[in-house]
Formats: C-alpha cells, sequence, structure tokens
C-alpha cells in the first residue's frame, strides 16, 4: 500500500475540533448563502465525514489520481457542501472560494457533487440510492485488480429505501468485496417526517446482516468511537462488505435543528446564524 | 457465400474515421473462426455479440461485461476472462450502476440484457451514472420493438425515445447481426455511452453482402439506392423496407431509396438532407412508437433545416399496448407491416391529398 496515509497520529480530540470547524464553517455558509443548504442531513455526517477525510481515508489532495488512493462515493448527494468544506479543510478546495461562489453561476460548488466540474470529487451524485451500487462497480474493480485500497460510501438511512441499495448489498455481498465499507448516517428523519413514523428500517442493522454485511454499529457522534469502528475494520482482501450503521442526530451541534423536521434544509438570517453558532461555540466549550 | 463471421475481412468495413479506424484494423492473432453465415441467411446477433466480445477481451483488457440474468450467449467471454465478468442476478438498475463505477476506475463496462428493462428500469441510472460524466457504457441488448411475443411488459418500444433524449448518448438500432460486431468494435474509441438495439437476437437476417457497405456509428447506410423516394427505417424494419421496395421497383415501377438509419442519435442529417434534396419523399418505417422514435429524429431534421419535402409519413406503433401475436402479426395488425410500408411509399409518391398527414396516432 503506497498510497498517502493521511493524518495516522491525528488524536481524537483534534479530530472533535475538526468537526466543529467543519459546522462552524457550514454555519457561515448558509448564513451568507442566499438560498437553502441541506443543514439537517450535513450536520448529521459531519463527524462521520471528519472521520474518513480527516483521518481514515488514504487520499492525498496533491495527488488526486493515484490508483492506490481510497475511493469515496457520497450518495446522500444532498450533503455535498458539507463533503466540500471537510475536504477544503483537507487542502483539497479553498474554503473561501466554496463560500463565495456556492451555488452561483459557473460554480463548481452546487447542491449535489458532479466530477465533472469538481475535480477530487470521485463520482457525480444526488439522486438517492445511486451510491451503493457505484461503489460496487468501483471496489470491484479494485478486487479483481488485485488491489487494496477501499472504497467507501455514505447513505443516510432514508435513501436505503430505495431498492437499487439491496440490489447492491446482494452482489457485495455475492462479490466477496471486503474492501467495500458503507457508512450510514442513522438519523432517522425523512425530509417530511420522523423515518420510523412512516417507514420502519427497524430492525435496522440485522437487516444488512441477512444481506451477508458485517455490521459495525456505533455513536456517529462519538469521535473515539467512529475511530475505534474504523481501526477495526476487516482487511480490505476480506470476503465480506461493511456497514458502519451511525446512530446520528439530523441537525446535530445545534440545539434549535436537532431532531427538528423544519431543519432538514433552510437558510439562516443573522439572528439565526448567532444563536447557530452560539449554540456550536457550547458545546464545543463543553467538550 | 459463406464467410467467417469473426475474421476482419467478412464484416462489413466502415469508412475508416479517426474513432473508428481501430475497429477495422481486425485483431491479430484472431482465433479460428467458428461459425460460419450465409449471406442473406439467419445468424444470431447474440452469437455474433458473444465473440465480439470475447474477440475484444483479448486486446481490451479493460472491458468488461455485466448482466442481469441474460447470461446464456456471453459464456465465452465469462469462460475466457471470469475476473472482468458480472452476473448480478436481477438488478438492472445495480447492474448499471455498478458498471458506471467500473468505468469511472477506467474500464469499458457492456451491460448486456433485455432492452425493457435496462432502458426504463434502469433508466435513471444510465442517465445519471453514465451520461452525466459521460462514461464509456456500452448497453447492448434484445427485445427491441414487438418482438418475442412476450406482451407488452416485454416489448422495448420507447426506448429509442427515451435514449435519444439523454445527454452524451449515442443510440443505435441494428437489424444485420454483423453490424452488431462491428459497431462494438468500433464503439471501444469512443469515449461516451451507447447504446445497441437489436430485436430478439435468436434468428436475424444477414442483410448485408459482407464487405459491400461502410458502417461508421453516425452515419446512415444507403441501403438500396433509388430516386422516387425515401423509406428510412432501423433494426428488423431494414429488411422489411427492402422487400417494400423490391415490391415497389416489381409492382408499381417506383423506384425507392432505403436507408438503414442505425444511428438515430446522433442523426445523420446530411444524408436526410440529401435524400429529401434527390428524392422529395419520405416515409419512416421502424418497431417503435411511431412518435419518439427515428420519424421523430428525422422530422426535427426537416424543421431544423426547412427542407421541403412533398410528402411525409410515419409508420410505426400507434399508441396501444399492442398484445400478443408474432412479430410480422403485430406489424400488420398495428399498420406498419409490408402492406402497410408499400401503401405510404405509393401514398407519398402519388402525391395524394393525404400525403402529408400524419398516419400513426397523435401522441
Amino acid at each position: 500500500m503506497a498510497a498517502t496515509i493521511i493524518r495516522p497520529e491525528t488524536d481524537v480530540s483534534e479530530l472533535e475540533d475538526l468537526s466543529y470547524d467543519l459546522r462552524e464553517k457550514l454555519l457561515l455558509l448558509c448564513g451568507e448563502y442566499d438560498g437553502s443548504v441541506h443543514i439537517g442531513g450535513d450536520l448529521s455526517c459531519a463527524d462521520i465525514l471528519t472521520l474518513l477525510f480527516q483521518y481514515g481515508m488514504h487520499v492525498d489532495p496533491q495527488d488526486l489520481h493515484n490508483p492506490e488512493r481510497d475511493r469515496f462515493v457520497l450518495s446522500k448527494g444532498h450533503a455535498a457542501v458539507c463533503m466540500y468544506i471537510t475536504m477544503a479543510i483537507r487542502g483539497f478546495f479553498d474554503y473561501r472560494e466554496i463560500v463565495d461562489t456556492y451555488g452561483q453561476l459557473g460554480s463548481a460548488y452546487g447542491m449535489h457533487p458532479c466530477k465533472v466540474q469538481l475535480p477530487g470529487v470521485e463520482v457525480s451524485t444526488g439522486s438517492l440510492g445511486h451510491g451503493l451500487p457505484l461503489a460496487t462497480g468501483m471496489a470491484l474493480h479494485g478486487r479483481r485488480s488485485g488491489m487494496d485500497h477501499r472504497v467507501f460510501t455514505l447513505m443516510g438511512d432514508g435513501e436505503t429505501g430505495e431498492g437499487s441499495v439491496w440490489e447492491a448489498a446482494l452482489a457485495a455481498h455475492s462479490n466477496n468485496l471486503g474492501n467495500l465499507v458503507a457508512f450510514i448516517d442513522r438519523n432517522r428523519q425523512l425530509m417530511t417526517s420522523f423515518s420510523e413514523e412512516r417507514v420502519k428500517l427497524e430492525p435496522y442493522p440485522d437487516k444488512w446482516r441477512a444481506f451477508g454485511w458485517n455490521v459495525i454499529e456505533v455513536d456517529g457522534h462519538d469521535m473515539g468511537a467512529l475511530v475505534a469502528a474504523f481501526d477495526s475494520l476487516p482487511d480490505p482482501d476480506s470476503d465480506t462488505p461493511t456497514v458502519i450503521v451511525c446512530d446520528t442526530v439530523k441537525g446535530k451541534g445545534v440545539d434549535f435543528m436537532e431532531a427538528n423536521l423544519a431543519w432538514h434544509a433552510g437558510s439562516l438570517n443573522d439572528k439565526d446564524l448567532q444563536r447557530a453558532l452560539a449554540a456550536l461555540a457550547d458545546g464545543r466549550k463543553a467538550a | 457465400m459463406t464467410m467467417a463471421i469473426n475474421t476482419a475481412s467478412s464484416v462489413p468495413t466502415n469508412t475508416g474515421s479517426a474513432d473508428s479506424s481501430a475497429a477495422t484494423a481486425g485483431i491479430p492473432g484472431d482465433p479460428e473462426p467458428t461459425t460460419s453465415f450465409t449471406f442473406g441467411e439467419l445468424l444470431s446477433s447474440r452469437t455474433v455479440i458473444g465473440q465480439t466480445l470475447k474477440e475484444l477481451g483479448e486486446t481490451h483488457d479493460n472491458l468488461w461485461v455485466l448482466t442481469p440474468d441474460i447470461g446464456a450467449t456471453l459464456v465465452e467471454f465469462r469462460d475466457t476472462y471470469p475476473d472482468r465478468f458480472v452476473d448480478v442476478g436481477l438488478s438492472e438498475q445495480a447492474c448499471v450502476g455498478i458498471a458506471a463505477g467500473l468505468a469511472n476506475e477506467g474500464n469499458i463496462p457492456v451491460v448486456s440484457g433485455m432492452l425493457p428493462f435496462l432502458s426504463m428500469r434502469a433508466l435513471e441510472q444510465v442517465r445519471s451514472d453514465i451520461c452525466y460524466p459521460n462514461l464509456p457504457v456500452k448497453i447492448v441488448g434484445t427485445h427491441g420493438g414487438l418482438v418475442g411475443n412476450g406482451g407488452s411488459t416485454h416489448y422495448a418500444v420507447e426506448d429509442l425515445g427515451l435514449m435519444t433524449s439523454l445527454v452524451n448518448m449515442t443510440v443505435t438500432s441494428i437489424g444485420d447481426p454483423l453490424m452488431v460486431g462491428e459497431v462494438l468494435r468500433q464503439s471501444m474509441s469512443m469515449t461516451g455511452p451507447l447504446y445497441i438495439r437489436l430485436a430478439v437476437g435468436k434468428k436475424d437476417k444477414v442483410i448485408y453482402e459482407p464487405g459491400s457497405v461502410a458502417v461508421e456509428i453516425g452515419k446512415g447506410i444507403t441501403a438500396r439506392e433509388g430516386t422516387d423516394l425515401t423509406l428510412f427505417a432501423h433494426g428488423e424494419t431494414v429488411s422489411q423496407a427492402l422487400e417494400a421496395a423490391e415490391v415497389l421497383a416489381a409492382e408499381h415501377g417506383i423506384d425507392a431509396r432505403v436507408v438503414d438509419m442505425f444511428t438515430l442519435k446522433p442523426i445523420d442529417a446530411d444524408l436526410i438532407q440529401r435524400c429529401a434534396e434527390e428524392t422529395g419523399r419520405f416515409v419512416v418505417v421502424e418497431d417503435h412508437l411511431a412518435y419518439g422514435g427515428l420519424a421523430s429524429q428525422v422530422s426535427d431534421v426537416i424543421a431544423d433545416r426547412g427542407l421541403r419535402l412533398e410528402g411525409f409519413r410515419r409508420l410505426g406503433i400507434p399508441q396501444v399496448f399492442a398484445g400478443f401475436g408474432e412479430d410480422t402479426e403485430l406489424r400488420d395488425k398495428h399498420g406498419y407491416g409490408l402492406q402497410a410500408t408499400v401503401d405510404a411509399a405509393l401514398a407519398v409518391t402519388e402525391n395524394r391529398p393525404s400525403a402529408c398527414a400524419n398516419q400513426g396516432s397523435a401522441a
């Protein structure tokens, strides 16, 4: 394995700090952008994306096409801005450029990621339920080529209602793709409802087990637990794909957004931005 | 005349565009031919696909073949290159998504299956996972049109309308089984996605004397010269159009040109314009809904270029779910069989008052 291991020495408290930085930058963008941002689902996966881009994945912003790099597929494409910013923190992009151009004509930074417009993004996503098949194809390439990088994807729990997810789950298991790792942002909220009220996904981890996957359950906001889960991943050349079901809260870190259906997406006026930043700062202090 | 199908000289040659030059170079060290055909006889497109993919797999080590449980004719590829073959079972959406993932890694995936499902069930994967990033995934499949007698769940009759709507997609519909191999060869140097439509693919008529026509993706083939009107067709209806032209010549003294517009997108607009100028009358006959397929593509060229015609008819499936029956029976029933084609040609050439009206049911 020659791909760069980015921050092997990063400790948990540094990662927590980076996660707070990510949330803060998200809120500031949401305050500046004159349009709606998927802030609820961004905040629920901020810790997971921090884990991946600041700790776990073998990627190098200076060497985007290294064949041995780990791959990442953002299946919940509406969390694009959260991914852009954590990648900016890592050195892939310029945060100021993201904020200054987000959603504007000609910008590479939009609501859903586009690989053609933004090199560094592995795949174009947005429509839900597409990420796992794409990641499965990428993992299949790695497996059959004898390479030992991993392919990661992040799915929202809601999007696993799409049949294509379970088609790919069958295919990944059938093709022994131990190099494939799926994170589930299990925030239990759809856009307009709390999911278990409308769609009963539980017993959710058991569903993945039944499809032949190695299942890890973790608190998706406990960075130490996330790191431990990551460090316990089976070898990429093993035969069983892994799903890490992360128990999360939509809007995590901003009290008035947490588990609140009003904040699937939205924009922040100055007053709400200050409230949100203050709530976030309180959390950081208490941590 | 009997020839081997997988020798370079046995397939129709192309015109040698830069993109397709590699396709006609032949594959050094070709295995000995195992199948032969006779001009005018029936040959399985699926067999040609299987042999061509196996052959291409030898020189393209990034060629993969995927199928949602329609792999019977892919066994040669599967057995020769098991590491580049995937049967995902009945999962069309995942099949296309996985192909896109493989293409994302620099591979050339061919997805082989039944078109009603690949074109509709996996349509969004085709559009968003393949066309959006413009990946070189080829979708090749059977059951285009009212073939196979499977009923309306199993007929792909909207597929060309759907596929021609997609940005970056190249769309073909092929009647001559040998052309399938040639198109696949040419497609190896394409950067974007490709759709290849076949009929059932078990017994297809060899339409062209091998080597007699130029096959180039994006260019129509003048299958028969003529001056009184042009019959445009694709896929299996090319053969029917040629038969109609024979009837018109023998029984009515009408000299019909037949154009095999096997590439529906990008459409060969220059050829359409030339046919308009030289023959002045068009009949489009296709095994697809009368609106949304080739006739619509041709109509767009007519409108966009301001071409003047003295007669135009479109023959295809009206707005019905077609029911059961053999394909020729269904074509007759729904007004686009051999006799209907002859009648339409007579109508436009006789300049009947009704000649410019659309014959198919309005969309």
